[in-house]
């Protein structure tokens, strides 16, 4: 387990935003990642890419703030990426029933492939 | 029977307490001694020391001991005071002789030490048994009871040889009876009088009196003993057995004893720890020690109608580590809340729950085994034996958290190096940690506890983790225990409430229990090959 405070960074690739949470993600991190998605999502971005790859530990707080993203991305037609996800992380998706609301891939290049091809 | 003491050399740690008694009557004579009241948790050895003393002054010449022990007497007044009296006349005979058999031979009648009490001078002891004998003849019994509580000091003003006098077990004399129980509650004070008086000091045994207190052997002598009653035993026990289970034993004396005792029982030989623990299994299941336990509560419940709510109720106690309001005592007992009441008094006044005492925790679990389940003693023992063979592989760590932001990570980081400990998967502790996580944020989120703690336990054993959390405040509501699916969350914008969804599906078993105003839970992974780094 890695003790890093959380962090969000974020950039723009073509008409996807990428977003890479950074450290544990509970209810204060998973607050800032709702942020950083609704700024995009508020300039008319639809394709969210979520690159886990420093994401260690969740909670379930963390897990229902992006519950919240799915669902704000639901609601303008839009679609979220996960990627570098751990097996732990993708697990615990797997477990809460939430993989089927979002697209997996192992590497972020795989999900903007995947959006750039257009199969949204 | 004051000469089956131990033998002086096992009787350890007491050397201050023996001398200091010993040298009590010097002490009074300079008016810096008075009465000592010996107190001390039970196996302590205060009946030991006063055995012990009694040997000692019996063979010296500066005191006559005097030794009574209550636990065994008839405490109908006329025959308490013919006992009391006749033992005194005995023991006084036989230590002016030097002779133990004398004070031993409780069936020679009185009449029969007649020509040896001639023989030695002591013409007012004559007096004073036809004197005893008159109010007998009278039946006067409270003059019979002050004939024989005096006589102690009637010899010492007589003889001018102090007489050390040594009640055993002296709370039972407060249920002296004249003719029926309970007829007579101050009889007691003739005690008092006498000591008042003569006997000890001019001090009140109520007011003045020196207290005492025998505490627990240290460790070291605790293992000292036990390998020194062993080897009387004919016992052998290798230099490098651990005896690291003799601490359940707190520094017991009889405890200590009566293990010793059982592998002789059980014909041990070359003692090993399991067999310790065998030997211990035996005993709180159907030993000495069970006897003894068995006794003390037979003592405070006397009704065997309450005999199995009493089990029950001591059993409640003993598994939830504390007592319950008096509405669940209720249920628990089976009985009216008055009857709960009068019992909950009776366990007060048996102490048999004041002391966290393991021993008899585990008898009582071997009680309820047999007698509330209806098992065999047997069973009892291997239960116990099972309990504490598993437990020598375990271990343990204890955390406290405050509820503050960022606690569980903590507590995670803890459990991270718990599972390095025992060579656990860095992906299964992933999943651990995120079940401690969502007990700890439950508990700090919604528990509204003032006392703003959560306590963990992790105990950890080759085959299994068990982590108990507990917490005070709120139990959980029963919505938190309800499993939404995501759809559902999603359409009806319910964001919350995953905690115990993941805590079900990561642990093996979770166990939610409320006990009094703190809410336990018990999580439980039993450890896969495949869990465990090679």
């Amino acid at each position: 387990m890695k003790s890093v405070p959380f962090s969000v960074v974020s950039r723009l690739e073509g008409d996807a935003a990428v977003i890479y949470p950074k450290g544990y993600l509970n209810n204060l991190s998973g607050e800032s990642l709702v942020v950083e998605c609704g700024l995009y999502i508020g300039q008319g971005i639809t394709k969210i890419v979520v690159n886990f790859s420093d994401t260690d530990l969740i909670n379930s707080i963390g897990i229902s703030m992006l519950l919240q993203i799915i669902e704000d991305l639901k609601n303008i037609k839009g679609t979220i990426c996960c990627t570098n996800m751990s097996k732990f992380l993708r697990d615990t998706f797997e477990m809460l029933g939430l993989i089927q609301h979002m697209r997996v891939f192992p590497v972020e290049s795989d999900a903007l492939k995947y959006l750039n091809a257009g199969k949204v | 029977v004051p000469f089956n003491a131990i033998p002086a050399a096992d009787f350890l740690n007491r050397e201050n307490e023996l001398n200091y008694l010993k040298g009590l009557s010097a002490l009074k004579e300079k008016a810096l001694g008075g009465d000592v009241f010996l107190v001390g948790a039970r196996g302590m050895g205060k009946t030991e020391l006063l055995k012990q003393l009694y040997r000692s002054l019996f063979w010296e010449d500066k005191v006559v001991p005097f030794y009574y022990s209550f636990k065994t007497a008839n405490l109908k007044g006329a025959y308490f005071a013919k006992d009391y009296f006749t033992g005194f006349v005995r023991q006084y005979i036989s230590c002016a002789k030097k002779d133990p058999s004398v004070a031993d031979n409780v069936a020679e009648p009185l009449q029969r030490l007649m020509p040896a009490i001639s023989s030695l001078g002591l013409y007012w002891l004559i007096d004073c048994i036809e004197d005893f004998q008159e109010q007998v003849n009278k039946n006067d019994i409270y003059w019979q009871m002050v004939a024989a509580i005096s006589a102690p000091v009637v010899a010492a003003q007589k003889s001018g040889t102090p007489v050390s006098v040594m009640l055993d077990d002296f709370d039972a004399a407060s249920s002296l009876y004249e003719t029926s129980l309970g007829d007579a509650h101050g009889l007691i004070s003739l005690f008092e009088e006498s000591m008042r008086n003569n006997v000890f000091s001019d001090h009140s045994l109520m007011g003045r009196t020196e207290q005492m207190r025998l505490g627990p052997l240290p460790e070291d002598l605790a293992a000292q003993l036990f390998r020194s009653h062993l080897a009387n035993l004919k016992i052998t026990c290798p230099p490098g057995v651990k005896l690291d289970f003799l601490d359940i034993l707190r520094g017991n004396p009889l405890y200590i004893r009566n293990i010793a005792k059982a592998a002789a029982k059980m014909q041990k030989q070359d003692l090993t720890e399991k067999d310790l623990i065998e030997c211990y299994s035996f005993e709180v299941s159907a030993g000495e020690i069970a006897f003894y336990w068995s006794s003390v509560f037979s003592r405070y419940v006397p009704n065997p109608t309450k005999r199995k709510a009493m089990i029950k109720f001591l059993m409640h106690s003993v598994e939830n580590g504390s007592i319950a309001d008096g509405n669940r005592l209720s249920m628990i007992s089976g009985l009216g809340e008055a009857e709960t009441e009068t019992m909950l008094g009776s366990v007060e006044t048996s102490g048999m729950l004041r002391d966290k005492d393991a021993v008899l925790q585990d008898f009582i679990r071997c009680l309820y085994l047999q007698e509330i389940e209806g098992r065999e003693a047997n069973d009892a023992m291997a239960m116990i034996a099972a309990k504490y063979l598993s437990e020598r592989e375990k271990s343990s760590f204890e955390l406290v958290i405050p509820m503050s932001s960022n606690a569980e990570l903590v507590v995670a980081k803890a459990v991270e190096q718990i599972g390095i400990n025992i060579n656990l998967d860095a992906e299964f502790l992933k999943h651990l940690q995120l079940a401690l996580i969502e007990i700890c944020i439950n508990a700090i989120e919604h528990s509204g506890s003032y006392e703003k703690k959560v306590f963990l336990k992790f105990i950890t054993r080759p085959d299994k983790l068990e982590i108990v959390i507990e917490n005070s405040g709120k139990p959980f509501s029963s919505d938190s225990l309800k499993e939404i699916p995501v759809e559902e969350k999603l359409r009806m914008g319910i964001k919350r409430g995953w905690g115990f969804k993941l805590v079900y599906s990561i642990m093996d078993s979770v166990k939610v229990e409320r006990v009094n105003d703190r809410t336990r839970v018990i999580l439980t992974k039993e450890i896969k090959d495949n869990e465990v780094l090679k």
